[in-house]
């Protein structure tokens, strides 16, 4: 018998089956699986400058043979869902149908989850924001170094340490742009007076590889991260999963849609579709990883558990980005090699009642095209293009997430149907809108200190952030629909989570390299446990 | 209404002239009919149709009509059409140049900044004047 299921590869289920296969276990991971064909051969391993002044079939890959790429419509989702990535995103809203008229619900079905797309920023938890879930850093800094080490991780040992600690297999740190490399100088300048105000400034750390490292990279500077993975460089769940595919006690079963699981006594009994022909599956194992995304595992589990109509929370950590003008480098030469990940972190430690860390990323602007930045501006179109030309090299693109935390006004609920539909009811409080707008204030406050003039504040709308979390929160203290601090799902036996769902709130900053640091240490424990 | 292929076909060569000074080849006029075949499945309101046929019928209205939209209806279909040329334009290699980073001295910039931004208020406000008028005339 398989002793366990695994559910999804995205960055919970690759992370999680891992130690599990490491210490002997037999694994079937589920997958759907979906991936990008059709682009993918399409795209040269050139630069980007070189592929627009060279492809005659750029336009294919740019904007997509249905002309997918060019976005229109109020929620601004993903901008780096490009037409090589909408794969992603690709047969979710039929086979999950969800009903969220005011939240954009991005389901992946794809060979990689929603990690297929991911941003690579690694951002650990602090002890503060590890408590709600009963863990600190101790219990997880074993697996951060482990992700670490498993994904590739580049960065510096500067001013973010003490916030973003450091594992030993860091490698050294993407070279930045001439953006970058100013407002680092600028703030060398003034570090001590912005230190003493609570600012901090530093390079990202990226799961990317600048040295070759397991088979990948190391990142060549094409600036196409948006469109392909040309140098393997950043991190994809998909590396893991050829790794995985290696190992003589683990199988990878693709083209699954799993419909529902149950329990009887020690067995885990899972229900699949083949994507196909539609033929019916029945897996059996010792227990049951589910990694199928907080919105996926959300509607599995309440299908299990017949919890019809029951409403559970449900948490995407918005944010904001900012494009400003880098007065630093106006007039100076820039250079065309790039890549084209967040340069830059700021953390920002607030005062007053409740001090908190604010964390804002720094991006240049120039591989996702510029007429997606026209939109944006209410100049005539060709005056637009004109100084946004001229700016262009100039911008700093600050990224400013936010918090989340459950209230009675963020929910999911199955509804019975033919499909089963979610409904989705997310509206932030007052409070918690007054506070963000604060937030961007104070970032923006500091960045201006640093030469960077602001332009205008994009909200891409609820849900954009794609952080989705907190259907099934880890909780020591227990709780209808809550995780133990195994990850176990409390009303089952054998059943685990180890995606978004887990994670009770979300600290201002991106969520998945917590996602597979968590995941590791679920497979970890649950690994002791059937050993 | 759906859009005929002919008079989208002059709107490709209206717009891509008035984007970028020329007249594109027939490839973009196809690639941009066929994005507007594939991007605008609904139908549009009376009024805005109004404007993009005024804009075609009088191309020398465009900097103004697209000025005040920007403004007033940065999501209507005269600016969202725009914006589909533009991108079919940006995405050959023919013109890519147009659309890549130009790094000129700090003073050239900040003149050109100025004189681009004050010509686009200066449209704007003289297609706020115009706007109303071309959404009444005949589509």
């Amino acid at each position: 018998m398989t002793d366990v299921l695994v559910i999804g590869s995205g960055p919970g289920g690759v992370n999680a089956a891992v130690p599990l296969v490491d210490a002997g276990l037999r694994v079937v991971m589920l997958d759907y699986g979906n991936t990008d064909t059709r682009y993918a051969p399409l795209i040269p391993h050139r630069d980007f400058t070189d592929i627009r002044r060279g492809d005659p079939s750029q336009h294919r890959y740019f904007l997509g043979d249905r002309f997918e790429g060019i976005p229109f419509g109020p929620v601004k989702v993903g901008a780096q869902l490009t037409p090589p990535r909408m794969h992603i995103l690709a047969d979710a809203p039929q086979r999950i149908p969800v009903d969220s008229p005011a939240f954009a619900v991005s389901i992946s079905l794809a060979r990689g989850g929603l990690g297929a797309g991911w941003s690579a920023g690694v951002f650990p938890f602090t002890d503060d924001e590890l408590a709600d879930m009963g863990l600190g850093t101790a219990d997880m800094q074993s697996h951060y170094d482990a992700v670490a080490a498993r994904i590739g991780v580049a960065g510096e040992r500067d001013d973010l340490l003490p916030f973003l600690p450091a594992s030993p297999s860091l490698l050294p740190a993407l070279d930045v742009d001439t953006g970058a490399e100013s407002l680092l100088a600028r703030y060398g300048r003034r570090r001590a007076a912005l230190n003493a105000d609570g600012f901090f400034l530093g390079r990202t750390r990226l799961a990317v590889c600048t040295r070759p490292y397991r088979d990948r990279g190391p990142e060549g500077y094409l600036d196409m991260a948006y469109w392909a993975d040309l140098d393997r460089s950043i991190y994809r769940p998909q590396w893991t999963l050829e790794e995985l595919q290696r190992a003589p006690n683990f199988t990878y079963l693709d083209r699954r849609f799993v419909e529902r699981f149950s329990e009887d006594g020690d067995v885990v009994r899972v229900q699949a579709t083949h994507a196909d022909t539609g033929a019916a599956e029945v897996h059996e194992a010792r227990a049951l990883v589910m990694a199928a995304g907080t919105v996926g595992s959300t509607r599995l589990v309440l299908r299990a558990l017949e919890r019809y109509d029951t409403p559970v929370p449900i948490l995407c950590n918005p944010y904001s980005y900012v494009p400003t003008v880098n007065l630093n480098t106006l007039g100076r030469p820039v250079r065309d090699r790039r890549h084209s990940l967040a340069q830059l972190t700021a953390m920002i430690r607030t005062t007053g009642e409740r001090p908190r860390l604010l964390q804002a990323q720094v991006f240049s602007y120039r591989s996702l095209l510029t007429f997606k930045l026209m939109k944006e501006s209410p100049l005539a179109c060709p005056r637009s293009l004109a100084v946004l030309r001229l700016l262009m090299p100039h911008l700093a693109v600050l990224g400013i997430n936010h918090e989340d935390r459950p209230t009675p006004d963020k929910t999911c609920t199955l509804r019975r149907g033919t499909p089963d539909r979610l409904e989705v009811r997310y509206r932030p409080t007052a409070d918690e809108t007054r506070t963000q707008r604060a937030d961007e204030r104070s970032v923006l406050r500091f960045f201006r200190r640093l030469g960077c003039l602001p332009l205008k504040t994009v909200r891409p709308g609820e849900g954009a952030s794609l952080h989705y979390a907190g259907a099934f929160p880890m909780r020591p203290e227990g709780g209808d629909l809550t995780c133990d601090r195994d990850g176990r799902l409390r009303a089952t036996r054998n059943v685990y989570l180890a995606d978004g769902s887990v994670f009770p709130w979300i600290p201002p900053k991106g969520l998945t390299f917590n996602i597979m640091a968590n995941a590791d240490r679920v497979g970890t424990l649950l690994a002791k446990r059937l050993a | 209404m759906p859009d005929s292929s002919a008079t989208t076909e002059h709107e490709a060569r209206v717009f891509g002239r008035y984007l970028i000074g020329r007249i594109p080849p027939p490839e973009l006029v196809a690639r941009y009919v066929d994005a507007v075949r594939a991007l605008f499945t609904a139908p549009a309101s009376a009024s805005d149709e109004a404007v993009v046929a005024f804009a075609c019928r009088h191309p020398a209205a465009l900097p103004f009509l697209d000025g005040a939209a920007g403004l007033r209806h940065p999501g209507g279909l005269l600016r969202s059409k725009l914006l589909v040329m533009s991108a079919v334009l940006e995405a050959s290699p023919e013109f890519a140049d147009e659309y890549l980073p130009r790094t000129p001295g700090r003073l050239a910039l900040l003149a050109q900044v100025g004189l681009h931004g004050g010509a686009a208020v200066v449209q704007a406000l003289l297609g706020l004047l115009l706007l109303p008028i071309a959404s009444r005339a005949r589509a």
